[in-house]
């Protein structure tokens, strides 16, 4: 669901900045402009919280697709959204959007309906805000990475730089990797990449 | 945990995601997971992506960067 893609056309004076800081309310009004720079900065703040606030779903729905859904949902109905003047009122509305997604998923996959109203009231105490990662995690990542021996850094690597839009089959392909050596030397790289962070005392997350 | 269970849960973390009918679909490997893999690549994304973000200078995770691309039409 993308709409909104095709048939934009950036206006005249709509700037394109990753580095611009802007106040919530002309964040807001460059979003609606068609400004993709300041929707990913939005993307960037909202989307820890927006994922947290599934949890209570992850065993019967596929939390990354309906995240994924959200967003895309989240920049269609932009220009149509109307503050309410609390804080956050876009990631609260994307709260929304994906907690209706997840309901519609369960219902869909014939959750018997006592089952989706319990998940729906732990979603609901979930949806909280973030806390902002550690300055120092970048850093430490990057050293990190660094230290992963070869085939394990090639691999997580070209995870990272396919940036989701490539599947594990042509990653391991551009590779020279089987799939399932690609995805060992994944899950390798990944554990490698954790216990070297937890060794550099990095916190996770909600941890 | 298996190694194709382990397979399957590290088919699941990746952001990529199949279209269907115009909508993002689920990962076909994250269908094949029981409930306790579902739960360990739910928890395991968390922290991937808070990796991915933290390593990207605009700090995007794949996640945002696979749907900035789609808004993008690339």
């Amino acid at each position: 669901m993308c709409s909104r893609s095709g048939s934009r056309v950036p206006r005249v004076g709509v700037t394109s900045c990753w580095s611009c800081s802007l106040s919530p309310v002309d964040e807001l009004q460059a979003i609606v402009a068609g400004d993709t720079a300041a929707f990913g900065r939005w993307v960037a703040r909202a989307e820890p919280r927006l994922r947290a606030s599934l949890r209570s779903f992850a065993a019967q729905v596929d939390t990354e697709a309906v995240v994924q859904e959200t967003l895309l949902r989240v920049w269609n109905v932009a220009p149509r959204f109307e503050p309410d003047g609390g804080p956050d009122g876009l990631t609260r509305l994307a709260v929304r959007i994906a907690r209706n997604l997840a309901v519609s998923e369960l219902r869909r996959a014939r959750v018997e309906p006592v089952e989706v109203d319990r998940l729906e009231r732990e979603a609901e105490a979930l949806a909280e805000p973030g806390t902002p990662p550690d300055p120092l995690l970048r850093e430490l990542i990057a050293a990190c990475v660094e230290r992963l021996p070869g085939k394990p850094r090639v691999a997580i690597l070209q995870r990272i730089h396919a940036r989701g839009n490539a599947s594990d089959a042509s990653l391991a392909e551009a590779a020279g990797m089987k799939l399932n050596t690609f995805l060992q030397n994944v899950r390798r790289a990944r554990i490698g990449l954790e216990r070297c962070l937890e060794a550099g005392g990095a916190v996770w997350g909600d941890a | 945990m298996n190694r194709h269970t382990r397979d399957l849960v590290e088919q699941a973390l990746s952001a990529w995601r199949p279209r269907r009918r115009g909508a993002v679909g689920g990962h076909p490997a994250w269908h094949d997971l029981d409930a306790d893999g579902r739960r360990l690549v739910f928890e395991e994304t968390e922290r991937l992506r808070a990796m991915e973000a933290a390593l990207d200078p605009n700090g995007l995770s794949s996640t945002g960067h696979t749907v900035l691309a789609r808004i993008r039409g690339r």
